[in-house]
């Protein structure tokens, strides 16, 4: 029996994904719960992948989730998430991810072709549990930011309702931790609102 | 708080006064926090011109009794190190002087994997490895206590894991400690002319100290009386252990979580030992404990039934990070139990999912002017048919390695010049190769001075470039002695100045955004025979972005599709590999990425076209 919830936040530098760690943490010790938060930093942060890792339980986990231990895999970055599902995903993890993808050096410059979204998103669904594909763009636009994506994953991990954490307190956190304020609310609430019509859909 | 947030609180609370250090990673988030508070603490702070510096001024502040903090990372600790094993033969004094040592298993922000608990064995100083975020708070104050109570320098080590993860701390008072005025200097601060005696006087503390380890209560078991299976762990490793232990539901086992890991309290290690069947050792990096606790086994004369399992014996891997997989891999070993096999199904399906991945390799960000200069190299290198050799140094600027191999080489924190010192000689013995070497600012200030004299003093044949761009840009912009910007009381250094001091035959300064005069003033510098400096004055663009700089302003670029020669040519984007171009295969051309261009208009200069231009607006 494992006895913690893990949650890899996956993406690449730049997304707020250590922000994103933080803010479930937060989470967790609302619930009376221990958190502890794994960070990549350093040279990993110039254009590569960045994972965090997020163990909750009742007591002091190490800071590293182990290979095949995620419950969840918070995805801000196609690629990433499905980086992150091979080494810490199994039969039963839950991932929910973003489409909207971040080129790497070389597939910017050609040299190599960034996967194809949908052949990822089967392999995703062939590993995992349940795949929630979020496709956040029209929100983004229409709250006219991209830069709180980190916010609307969050929406769409408390939406999903798979977590220990309660969608209203990670509402409320992302309210006081990220600013502007109203923009990362509405961000929240349209990842929370994209996911709880995809359940709908699969009947989940 | 994190590993390095808790070092920081613990410092307030054991009433450090004095805080050296220079940055790198995974220790730098140690400073910054104590800097964040020194004012309204009354501590003095500052980032220092290297780790050697750091400890030797710590030294002084701890010798006058004021209790000091030194954090580095492992590769600080060895350029420290000259100082650390002459001072823990006479002693820190009465003040108290703690070194936070943190290591970087598997080298994640590093230029090697090292253990650094092997200087506090070299130097007959105590060694505490916390394991979690709450000890790193609550070791700072015992260390700072056993430093004044015996007058050693103490290390504390950390790795990446506990430096850089997070967890809850319960937090104690902050000490307002007093000292002593008028400051005393301590006596006897040398070792000669009987250092031996010294030595003497050294390994009777540590003796002491290693009695008082006996009963230290960060020492911890946790399990039955007599054990079958025993671990050792030390760091976050136990908590590892923990985890792998339950994994692998093992009957009967016990765990010694030893946070005292030098001075080895023998008498607690061998009657936790007792008459356990297998004893497994699971540390970060090197087989530490496993070495000093099979020595001692002889000696003290324990353990003798004992099967001692760990690194030495190739049940735990003796390189890389550690991890729970590897601990529980371990476990399974010597218990003798088949590891678990996955489902084959599945794993075809995950082999299939990860044939999908591509890398997302290391890159200078867009407009980096380092990305200019090794382009402005490769330039010069094609003009001199191959012969270059470029010996590089520590910073951002490493990634010159992955850049279409740029730099040949790349170490320790100043050995680019000092490679090239080498290299510069050996047109006698029929090196037919032009030599560079490369170093940023807050480098050349840490170690390069002295490999630049000897260039100088010996004539060497070589060009050196310094790429200035006025901040400690890998680890987070420090502001350093050569910094434009200085903080209030501090006086800028000027590396010019220094450079001209040395008098080499040639000195040249330039400007790394626009790349055809950095291509001339090498190609020019490395013809002439002697030692060339250019200080190439450069950019951070994170440290632009972070401080507000916006581009808006400027030009944007654009792409003419008539003149562009698209798939025949891409040197753009696949060769300059600029960040702020993408190749827009349905245009079959590149197309500017605006949320990402700097505006720089370093890729215009790229283009054998001319397609590229700034816009008229």
């Amino acid at each position: 029996m494992k006895s913690s919830f893990d949650i890899v936040v996956a993406g690449v530098g730049g997304q707020g994904n250590l922000v994103c760690g933080r803010i479930l943490a937060e989470g967790a010790v609302r619930r009376n719960l221990r958190p502890v938060v794994g960070d990549t930093f350093g040279a990993s942060r110039r254009g590569g992948a960045v994972l965090t890792h997020l163990r909750i339980g009742e007591f002091d986990m190490g800071p590293l989730i182990p290979r095949n231990q995620a419950d969840l895999i918070l995805g801000l970055e196609p690629l990433e998430t499905l980086r992150a599902a091979v080494k810490f995903g199994r039969q039963d993890t839950v991932v929910i991810f973003s489409e909207l993808k971040v080129d790497t050096a070389d597939t910017l410059g050609g040299k190599t072709e960034y996967p194809d979204i949908d052949k990822m998103t089967e392999a995703l669904e062939s590993i995992s549990g349940v795949v929630f594909r979020l496709d956040p763009k029209a929100s983004l636009d229409k709250i006219g930011s991209s830069r709180v994506l980190n916010s609307y994953m969050i929406g769409a991990l408390a939406g999903s309702g798979k977590t220990p954490l309660n969608p209203s307190e990670l509402r409320g956190l992302v309210g006081e931790t990220l600013k502007p304020k109203k923009t990362n609310i509405s961000a929240f609430d349209a990842g929370l609102k994209c996911v709880s019509e995809l359940m709908k859909s699969k009947g989940v | 708080m994190s590993g390095n947030e808790a070092f920081a609180r613990g410092a307030f609370e054991a009433g450090i006064r004095f805080c050296y250090s220079y940055p790198g990673t995974p220790s730098t988030e140690i400073t910054t926090a104590i800097m964040k508070e020194a004012e309204s603490r009354g501590i003095y702070s500052e980032w220092s011109v290297n780790e050697k510096v750091a400890l030797e001024a710590a030294a002084g502040a701890s010798w006058a009794g004021l209790p000091a903090i030194c954090p580095m990372k492992s590769l600080g600790l060895n350029v420290a190190s000259d100082f650390l094993l002459n001072l823990n033969l006479s002693g820190s004094g009465h003040g108290g002087l703690v070194i936070i040592a943190c290591d970087d298993p598997r080298g994640h922000s590093s230029s090697n994997e090292q253990d650094s608990r092997f200087y506090a064995k070299a130097a007959s100083v105590p060694l505490l490895e916390p394991s979690s975020y709450q000890e790193a708070k609550d070791i700072v104050p015992l260390a700072v206590e056993i430093s004044k109570t015996h007058e050693i320098p103490v290390i504390v080590r950390s790795t990446t894991r506990l430096s850089h993860s997070r967890g809850l701390v319960e937090l104690g008072e902050i000490n307002d400690r007093k000292w002593e005025k008028p400051l005393k200097l301590a006596g006897n601060l040398f070792n000669i002319p009987n250092p031996h005696l010294r030595h003497r006087d050294l390994l009777e503390k540590i003796d002491k100290i290693a009695e008082e380890f006996e009963s230290n209560p960060f020492n911890r078991f946790q399990g039955p009386e007599e054990p079958d299976l025993l671990t050792i762990s030390s760091g976050i490793c136990q908590k590892y252990v923990d985890e792998a232990l339950e994994i692998v539901n093992v009957q009967n086992s016990g765990r010694l979580g030893l946070v005292t890991a030098f001075p080895i309290p023998a008498g607690l290690v061998g009657r936790t030992i007792g008459e356990a069947r297998d004893v497994l050792f699971v540390e970060e990096t090197d087989p530490f404990l496993e070495i000093e606790i099979g020595a001692l086994s002889t000696v003290k004369n324990f353990g003798g039934d004992s099967r001692l399992h760990g690194k030495q014996t190739g049940v735990v891997p003796s390189y890389g990070e550690m991890n729970v997989d590897k601990t529980v891999a371990a476990l399974r070993n010597v218990l003798g139990i088949q590891p678990r096999t996955l489902d084959e199904d599945y794993e075809s399906k995950v082999e299939k999912a990860r044939q999908l991945l591509v890398p997302r390799a290391l890159t200078f960000c867009a407009g980096c002017t380092h990305r200019n200069v090794y382009w402005a190299i490769q330039k010069v290198r094609e003009r001199l048919g191959g012969n270059l050799i470029v010996a590089g140094d520590i910073g951002c600027y490493s990634l010159g390695v992955f850049y279409n191999e740029s730099m040949h080489t790349m170490h320790a924190m100043g050995s680019g010049i000092g490679v090239a010192n080498g290299l510069g000689q050996l047109e006698r013995f029929g090196l037919d190769s032009k030599v560079i070497a490369v170093a940023g600012d807050s480098t050349f200030l840490h170690a390069c001075v002295p490999a630049l004299v000897n260039a100088k003093h010996k004539k060497a044949d070589l060009t050196f470039l310094i790429l200035d761009n006025s901040t400690t840009a890998m680890t987070g912009f420090q502001k350093h002695p050569g910094s434009a910007d200085q903080d209030s009381g501090l006086e800028r250094v000027s590396i010019e100045r220094i450079v001209r001091a040395i008098e080499p035959d040639t000195v040249l300064v330039g400007d790394a955004v626009k790349i055809p005069s950095t291509v001339s003033q090498i190609e020019d510098a490395v013809q002439k025979p002697g030692l060339s400096v250019i200080i190439l004055e450069s950019i951070c663009r994170l440290e632009e972005q972070k401080s507000g700089w916006i581009y808006d302003d400027l030009p944007k670029i654009v792409i003419d599709p008539e003149a562009c020669l698209g798939e025949e040519c891409r040197i753009c984007v696949s060769e300059f590999n600029s960040m702020g171009l993408a190749w827009d295969s349905k245009l079959e051309r590149p197309v500017t990425l605006e949320h990402v261009c700097t505006r720089c208009g370093a890729c215009i200069s790229v283009c054998p076209q001319r397609a590229i231009r700034r816009s008229r607006k």
